[in-house]
């Protein structure tokens, strides 16, 4: 048997085929083509051309054509004037033409042959009429109505009795008939919500496939066991109307359907898969009108709207199981994640077998493989937003602990409660404004240096910097790498210079090596350059490792220079020196901060590199860092300010002039969570990052604007103590001022609306104490007055929840239904 | 958009005499009832019968009078029998009675024998979105009230109101009607009577293609329609035929493809344009006649490589077809094929109104003035065909011509053998 995907076109479309006993010849009809083609191993053969003669008329044109089951040359179709027409090949004559049944009255849409009784032909028409005719009699003999609509496919049963066969019909009702029994269907059902155009029994089992218009194939049980009603046990949805449909041989659970309209590919389905085709075969352009199976489960044929008689074998059929996405996911507008993905099959003892009917190898292809997968849900858990800030404004911490510590804390507050965007926000500040440095330097004061050096493995806008910092940080042994590294880049090494200077004391004696690279300065050196010279000018005494030697080498003009002791670093780099160690010398025993600022003022106008502008934008100054461990770092510094010339304190607090300014960055996250109405996140931001917010860029009337948002929300929500801590934390005036004022209550008199200055009681105008009345025990309340708020009745607050205890109304009599909280 | 009258200026004489002679019923432009073969009372009824606030009023004012469904919601219910005699703007020729959901079968005033006589086909509404246990009880009652008055009556249930429901639902509640009703009439041992049963929405074209069906069984002549639309199709290499009512939009016939419910939607769809557009700009400041007429065309090219081709057939109904872009190429042979097929539908009808004028001569024969009507309409039917007589010689010519001058494979109707089918039928 041919064993590969071949093709003929003809003159016009075919509405049906049908293929002989032994598989090896077709017939094609529809239109204006009616012929047989004998199938070969390389392509189809055209072996008889039905449609000849004089008068070719309406018997020609077929809507459906059947071979008989068991004589050869016998063929019946079905012609759109209501002809049922016979035709024997045998015929020695040019027209083949044998027999006309004019028994319908409109277009016959069906023929089908019995399996066994080869003589019995029925067929289904539009007037909603069946007839079985006897072939060898010529006439009808029996005719059904079904007294529905026009019925679209007949079939005999091939199971359980000889004489039962199905009809469908254009309003969605399934009828099972016996041939005996003409009178009367022995069973209808409604299948389909729309007309029914095919069905087919399956071969072994008694079931009935459904073809419908409403884009369903479904599988009946008509015997239906028990009840005696027939059971719907499979149902397969499609994306268009279906036009024909036909079990799939030697495959119980497989079945071929082609489209009505749209889809032009030809789709077998394994039912217990209703929404992947197992196999689709797309070598139509336009939609299949039929379809037969060469009774063996690779091979069928088809034809098609666009004119072509194609016979298809299985291998060369697409998979669209396989290309379909196993995974899932979906989101809800609560913000809750389904997410579905098949089981990995890993886990499964015989995974290797399994995998092998996913991978389809070809022998295993044909195994139903049972695709599992498992759906996860997500549900945020049922939190509001209001919740979520009652619940952070509690467990926030805005002071008393390390940036750090506090961001970390806060991050894990709104990380809890599934606020996932704000906890980063938390965390990127923190990464920001926080040296992830090892070691000694995390408990160190966070100097400039070291917020710099983070800064600088956030940002990857200068790449040596980066480089540089990293290694800063990630090394023990600062010196030796940074000796290594420093000839990279000129910027690199200042960082490494920073970063010393900011560490441990330790680093000061490192600090010796570098002093070489900075000697290589070139013009466009920047600042921190020549402070490294002066800084390590110094200590350069003590220390001169062999790396040194190597730069020493490389950059070998400047050494001279810089065993000048930095005075001695030539043109400018030596005069910077110079000048820094003034500076720290004047510098040095006050606080850092104010030294660097110093530094600033003086180097700007000696030195005219352009850098220097950076340095005045440098966010964060040092004194910022409330840190108790800087006192002995300084300590440190100062030692070596004492025995060294000055200038080391200096060059500390002039570090960073490079370095990413990331307060817009973090002053813009914040006015986004504030423009969402999350103004806890920008207030809080603002409390924690203390005195840093000064970087940030936002005025003051902004952040003032969200302090007061936050203290009112907080107000609403009833979270005094939050709100008087964020008062009392802040640092703007206008918010500050609030813990000042006054938290009285004034009240005013019941009847004129005058304010009661005096005394709660007893009102100075009308000079009664009316309005104050109890409404229970009818004295004047002197002390706390409890009232609606609803009907403004009141009295004694003992009084007033006694009185609640037992009833609802107002106690005064006004009949209002009080409600006090 | 009125069709280019160069080719067939040979066929000016019959196309001309259309409205006059032509008509399901013979229909008479001035609406002088008397002088038509079926007055009033004799025209096939519509019965629209159900519950109260199940829909019929809705049905009746969205499919005949083409009011946009939404606007349903504002309509007053019914009081008493509303008869709408809808002849005189549709090739439907019947009077759709719609009944107020509270009549009372057993009111003496209730005449079953005037109502059932002349009736040809009883829809029962049954809402699907409400409980139905009630409409199903009324509906044995009204069918079998019916069945026992007039045996020959036609049974459809319209299982209304169904676009709110999910699809599987939209199935069980149809299963559930079906088996119920069925099984009240065979308990009360009426097997004889058969009901169909649709699914029907005002909110899509589903109501539509139901009373399509419900039409379709009134016309005795559907058979000879359908064969005609066959032979044009399978000649001009039309893919899918439809035969409208142009009003309603309901079709009157179509070819033995399978309904494709998009294409019926495209195709109502074209009507509403053509209607719109000739409303728009075809209007004649004297002509009282409508905008539509039979020399009405119109032709939509669709991107996808398919064409919409409209003609009109006569007043009140159009031929819309489907067909590929490819096969368009040889327009005339369509174009001239379509002629044929008008003609035969011309014919087809002739034949009828003739058999109801002999009808109607002979039972009321003493009736002069209906007489001298049906002489008039017969003198005037057999001038038409002996038109038609001399035509066929010109057809035979023609086919052999543009065969040879187009080099087309695809065949010309014969007139000859539609006639004789239709005349046979």
């Amino acid at each position: 048997m041919a064993q590969k995907t071949m093709c003929v076109s003809q003159e016009g479309p075919a509405n049906a085929l049908a293929l002989n006993r032994e598989n090896n010849q077709v017939v094609i009809a529809g239109r204006n083509v009616f012929k047989v083609f004998s199938i070969e191993e390389e392509g189809f053969s055209e072996s008889c051309n039905l449609r000849v003669g004089k008068n070719l008329n309406l018997n020609f044109s077929c809507n459906d054509v059947a071979w008989n089951t068991l004589e050869d040359s016998t063929l019946a179709t079905a012609a759109t004037n209501g002809a049922v027409v016979l035709w024997n090949l045998g015929k020695p004559s040019r027209s083949k033409q044998q027999h006309v049944f004019m028994d319908h009255k409109r277009t016959v849409n069906k023929v089908s042959f019995h399996p066994t009784e080869a003589h019995w032909l029925i067929s289904g028409s539009q007037d909603g009429t069946m007839k079985c005719f006897d072939i060898r009699m010529r006439e009808a003999t029996r005719t059904f109505m079904s007294n529905t609509e026009s019925i679209r496919d007949v079939q005999f049963s091939p199971h359980n009795s000889l004489t039962a066969f199905a009809a469908v019909s254009e309003n969605g009702n399934v009828q099972l008939w016996d041939v005996r029994r003409p009178d009367k269907c022995t069973h209808q059902y409604t299948a389909h919500s729309g007309p029914v155009f095919a069905c087919d029994w399956h071969p072994e089992c008694n079931w009935l496939a459904t073809a419908s218009r409403d884009k369903t194939i479904k599988v009946w049980d008509p015997s239906g066991g028990s009840s005696g009603k027939p059971v719907l046990e499979y149902t397969i949805s499609t994306i268009a109307s279906v036009g024909r449909i036909k079990w799939r041989p030697q495959r119980k659970h497989h079945i071929a359907s082609c489209a009505l309209v749209v889809d032009s590919s030809i789709n077998v389905w394994d039912i217990r898969r209703p929404y992947i085709p197992f196999a689709s075969f797309k070598e139509h352009k336009d939609v299949a009108t039929g379809l037969a199976w060469r009774g063996d489960p690779q091979v069928f044929l088809s034809v098609s709207r666009d004119c072509t008689l194609v016979h298809h074998v299985f291998k060369d059929a697409t998979r669209p199981a396989d290309q379909a996405n196993p995974q899932g996911i979906s989101l809800n507008p609560a913000g809750d994640v389904a997410f579905a993905s098949r089981i990995s099959t890993n886990n499964v003892p015989f995974s290797a077998k399994l995998q092998g009917y996913l991978r389809k190898s070809h022998l295993t292809s044909e195994q139903f493989c049972q695709a599992t997968s498992s759906m996860h849900l997500y549900s945020v858990k049922a939190i509001r937003e209001t919740r979520c800030f009652v619940e952070s404004a509690r467990r926030y911490i805005l002071n008393g602990r390390p940036l750090a510590e506090m961001c970390d804390h806060n991050a894990g507050v709104a990380k809890d409660l599934g606020r996932h965007q704000v906890s980063l926000v938390w965390s990127i500040i923190k990464t920001l404004y926080w040296s992830s440095r090892g070691g000694p330097g995390d408990t160190n004061p966070p100097s400039t240096a070291a917020v710099s050096g983070s800064l600088r493995e956030e940002n990857s806008a200068s790449n040596e910097i980066t480089t540089v910092g990293t290694v800063v940080s990630a090394a023990g042994c600062e010196t030796e790498q940074r000796s290594v590294r420093s000839g990279g880049g000129v910027l690199g090494v200042s960082t490494a210079t920073n970063g010393d200077v900011s560490g441990t004391g330790g680093t000061v004696d490192g600090g010796g090596e570098p002093f070489p690279t900075e000697e290589e300065p070139e013009i466009d050196e920047t600042t921190e350059i020549f402070q490294n010279g002066v800084h390590f000018g110094l200590p350069s005494f003590s220390k001169a490792p062999m790396t040194q030697g190597d730069f020493f080498f490389g950059d070998g003009e400047m050494d001279p220079l810089d065993m000048d002791t930095g005075l001695g670093v030539g043109n400018t780099v030596g005069v910077g020196g110079g000048l820094l160690s003034g500076v720290g010398v004047i510098n040095g025993g006050s606080q850092v901060g104010p030294g660097g600022g110093a530094a600033d003022e003086w180097m700007l106008p000696s030195e005219a590199f352009p850098l220097r502008h950076e340095i005045l934008d440098r966010s964060p100054p040092p004194e910022t860092f409330p840190n108790h461990l800087e006192p002995s770092e300084q300590e440190t510094q100062a030692v070596a300010v004492e025995e060294q010339p000055a200038p080391l304190l200096n060059v500390s607090a002039l570090t960073a002039p490079l370095m990413w300014d990331c307060g817009n960055v973090v002053a813009d996250a914040l006015r986004h969570h504030a423009s969402l109405g999350d103004v806890q996140m920008a207030a809080s931001a603002l409390l924690v990052l203390g005195e840093k917010r000064r970087g940030l860029n936002i005025d003051e009337a902004t952040q003032e604007h969200w302090m007061l948002g936050y203290i009112d929300v907080l107000g609403r929500h009833e979270l005094y103590n939050v709100a008087s801590q964020v008062i009392q934390l802040s640092w703007l005036p206008n918010v500050n001022q609030l813990s000042q004022q006054s938290t009285t209550y004034y009240t005013c008199c019941g009847n004129c609306e005058k304010p009661l200055l005096r005394t709660g009681w007893l009102c100075d105008r009308c000079h009664s104490s009316e309005s104050s009345l109890c409404g229970v025990c009818h004295q004047v309340v002197k002390g706390l007055y409890a009232w609606c708020q609803g009907c403004a009745h009141g009295g004694h607050i003992h009084h007033i929840q006694q009185w609640l205890t037992t009833n609802k109304h107002c106690p005064s009599g006004c009949g209002h239904l009080c409600e006090y909280n | 958009m009125s069709y280019e009258q160069d080719e067939e200026d040979q066929y000016a004489q019959y196309v001309g005499s259309f409205p006059k002679e032509f008509g399901y019923g013979a229909f008479d432009g001035e609406g002088e009832g008397l002088t038509g073969p079926l007055t009033g009372e004799q025209k096939p009824r519509i019965l629209l019968m159900g519950l109260r606030r199940s829909g019929k009023s809705s049905i009746q004012k969205v499919v005949f009078h083409k009011m946009s469904p939404n606007e349903t919601l504002f309509l007053e219910s019914t009081n008493k029998i509303i008869k709408d005699d809808i002849s005189n703007s549709s090739f439907v020729q019947f009077q759709i009675w719609d009944f107020p959901g509270q009549i009372d079968f057993f009111d003496p005033t209730f005449d079953s024998d005037m109502i059932f006589g002349g009736c040809g086909a009883l829809v029962f509404v049954i809402d699907a979105q409400d409980e139905y246990n009630d409409a199903l009880n009324r509906l044995h009652q009204t069918v079998t009230k019916a069945h026992k008055v007039n045996p020959s009556i036609r049974f459809e249930v319209f299982i209304h109101k169904v676009d709110g429901l999910s699809d599987d639902y939209k199935m069980e509640t149809q299963r559930d009607i079906h088996q119920r009703a069925n099984d009240d009439l065979l308990e009360s041992g009426q097997e004889q009577i058969h009901l169909s049963f649709h699914l029907t929405s005002i909110y899509d074209h589903s109501i539509f293609e139901a009373f399509s069906k419900v039409v379709q069984k009134l016309i005795p002549q559907l058979p000879t329609l359908e064969n005609l639309l066959n032979i044009l199709i399978s000649n001009s290499a039309i893919e899918k035929a439809f035969l409208f009512d142009v009003v309603s939009k309901i079709y009157i016939a179509t070819d033995f493809s399978p309904v494709d419910m998009q294409s019926y939607e495209l195709c109502c769809d074209m009507i509403d344009v053509v209607i719109d557009v000739s409303c728009i700009y075809g209007l004649h400041e004297d002509a009282e006649a409508a905008a539509f007429d039979s020399q009405s065309s119109s032709l939509i090219k669709l991107n996808n490589g398919t064409i919409l081709y409209l003609r009109e057939v006569n007043k009140f109904l159009a031929l819309v077809c489907i067909l590929r872009e490819s096969n368009f190429d040889r327009q005339g042979v369509i174009d001239y094929n379509f002629l044929c097929f008008r003609e035969a539908i011309q014919q087809v009808f002739e034949l009828r109104s003739k058999n109801q004028i002999a009808n109607n001569t002979s039972s009321q024969g003493n009736n002069s003035a209906v007489g001298e009507s049906g002489q008039n309409t017969s003198t005037g039917t057999s001038g038409t065909s002996n038109g038609l007589s001399s035509n066929p010689t010109a057809m035979d010519n023609s086919p052999s011509n543009t065969n040879e001058s187009l080099k087309q494979t695809s065949s010309v109707i014969y007139p000859v053998s539609v006639t004789d089918s239709a005349v046979a039928s």
